[in-house]
């Protein structure tokens, strides 16, 4: 209960910082980009605006969930907003769990929004709305709660542009691994292709949460990788926030 | 109401750097309806000590001790406490209001006692007018009063304020310490953190003195000034300043008009008096000097 009273004043405070002007105006950006690409091109153009779409929504809720991730807690601390929050009966787990949900909620209103725009695109330009769409949506969300579990991570070990610069290093890290497991040279070196692997079990494997191509090009997916995805994004998200929580629990508040 | 037993606590500026001493096995009590001042220079320990009372920072040995009537669990203890913290922030793009609402949902108050006790406190502490206004268009003085707000809001037992005058004008700390006095009458236990001596003294019963994270003094104020000073009586009187010298006082300072101002022991008083007689010199005053815990203070612990 009290975390969501957490989660509204943060979803409340963020909305009014007026974060979401820039989504729309990133969807405004998003319909003249999709305008102009699609006029440049010869038969497929809903694909280019759901290629653009899918781009811009997931490089948005990834920088929302980072920028705006890295300060979650950390500056609660260092603005010492924490200290009249936590003066209040309320536990740390409540506090930062509510924190990662109004934080979620953001990312959802931002997805949501540029989602609703690309779709009406895509279907305007003569594209199918099928569940493979409106599932990689959710995915691009699952994928931003992985950077913001990243980030809120880093910030409590970390200072800010550390926590930034790991972050961003982890998402591109993230999304290389599939392709780079997959060339040749890896193939071939038995030995490489184990230490992929081993990285791969660490770090976060956004590939395989990476619906874009499959989209894109029509491929249907059975529905056990859909699953498998599902479960490795919210099991990884779960493991980041858990450990923050137990970091931020014995966290000295100076 | 609350003990602080043998709390030792170090600090590690940096990973290759030494840790020092924030608190040094310092004890002390909070006395149940008493307004309690903490006194001790900066970087004293008193922020420190706070932080340890309301569990944001881990002590390295010792404990802290709630009183039962606070609650036996840390919700309950937190639930009776109203704390402010050194130079309060909100949410700037929250209005005071919603900031009130936040803290009062998380202490389970209900909507309709939130309005009645943020629209008396906010009378109280003239921050009532500003309620509808974001909190980023406030000034220092005005967060401060909307944390006092705040810290009333679930009409605590006890109530917590570090460094609570600093940041405002010299009315703004009357009307606190003012309303530190009203608090009180209503019950509650005032405990509140200053490096400014006369502010304590102004408002206190109880005094706790610490320096470099150790104990100086705890207790009443006037028995610390008691203890401390020696009992003085002030004399003013008209004469020649060789009279005073010839019957034996050679410390004195003119105050205009042939008139002079002298201290003495006051076991030395009626002595003093008959000399002064003797050699025809006209008492004007004659007052006991109590001496301000500032001047003990300096005293105690070369403050």
């Amino acid at each position: 209960m009290k975390t969501l009273i957490v989660a509204r004043y943060s979803f409340v405070e963020i909305v009014k910082s007026n974060v979401l002007i820039n989504t729309l105006f990133l969807g405004l950006g998003l319909v003249v980009i999709i305008y102009i690409a699609s006029e440049f091109t010869y038969g497929v153009p809903h694909r280019i605006a759901l290629d653009f779409g899918l781009g811009a929504v997931s490089l948005s809720s990834v920088g929302m969930a980072t920028f705006f991730g890295v300060g979650l807690i950390s500056k609660e601390i260092e603005n010492r907003t924490v200290y009249m929050v936590l003066s209040k009966p309320l536990s740390r787990q409540a506090f930062i769990v509510g924190r990662i949900i109004g934080m979620g909620g953001i990312l959802f209103i931002n997805i949501s929004i540029i989602g609703v725009i690309t779709t009406c695109f895509f279907s305007f330009l003569g594209g199918e709305i099928n569940t493979l769409v409106i599932t990689t949506f959710l995915f691009i969300f699952l994928e931003a709660m992985m950077a913001l579990g990243i980030i809120v991570f880093f910030s409590l070990i970390t200072n800010n542009t550390l926590s930034i610069i790991f972050t961003i290093f982890f998402y591109i890290v993230g999304h290389a691994l599939g392709e780079t497991k997959a060339l040749s040279f890896a193939v071939s070196r038995p030995l490489l292709q184990s230490f992929l692997k081993f990285i791969e079990f660490i770090l976060p494997n956004f590939s395989k949460i990476n619906l874009r191509t499959y989209v894109l090009y029509e491929q249907s997916l059975p529905d056990s990788f859909l699953i498998q995805a599902f479960l490795y994004a919210v099991f990884y998200s779960f493991f980041l926030f858990l450990v923050s929580t137990l970091i931020f629990n014995r966290k000295n508040l100076d | 109401m609350i003990s602080f037993k043998d709390i030792t606590k170090e600090f590690k500026p940096d990973f290759w750097k030494p840790s020092f001493l924030a608190l040094d096995s310092l004890s002390f009590n909070i006395p149940e309806g008493c307004i309690t001042g903490f006194l001790g220079a900066n970087g004293a320990g008193k922020t420190t000590s706070l932080k340890i009372l309301m569990n944001f920072i881990n002590t390295n040995s010792g404990e802290v001790e709630y009183s039962r009537a606070l609650g036996s669990t840390w919700n309950e203890i937190v639930s009776n406490i109203g704390f402010l913290p050194e130079r309060p922030y909100f949410y700037p793009h929250l209005t005071g209001l919603e900031f009130i609402h936040y803290m009062g949902d998380l202490c389970g108050v209900k909507r309709s006692t939130i309005a009645e006790r943020s629209a008396k406190w906010g009378e109280r502490f003239k921050i009532r007018f500003a309620f509808d206004r974001k909190i980023r268009g406030y000034s220092k003085g005005m967060l401060q009063r909307l944390g006092y707000v705040i810290s009333l809001i679930h009409d605590p037992q006890l109530v917590i304020f570090d460094e609570p005058l600093s940041g405002l004008d010299p009315v703004g700390r009357k009307e606190l310490k003012d309303a530190m006095r009203e608090i009180n009458d209503l019950g509650k236990t005032v405990f509140f953190s200053s490096h400014i001596i006369s502010d304590v003294e102004e408002v206190c019963d109880q005094v706790i003195f610490i320096e470099k994270g150790k104990l100086v003094y705890q207790g009443q104020i006037d028995q610390l000034i008691k203890s401390k000073m020696k009992s003085e009586v002030l004399f003013k009187v008209k004469c020649s300043p060789e009279k005073l010298t010839a019957i034996g006082i050679d410390s004195f300072a003119g105050i205009g008009d042939g008139k002079f101002k002298f201290t003495t022991l006051t076991i030395d008083q009626n002595k003093t008096i008959r000399n002064l007689l003797a050699s025809e010199i006209s008492i004007l005053e004659l007052s006991p000097k109590r001496p301000t815990l500032e001047e003990v203070i300096y005293k105690v612990g070369e403050f």
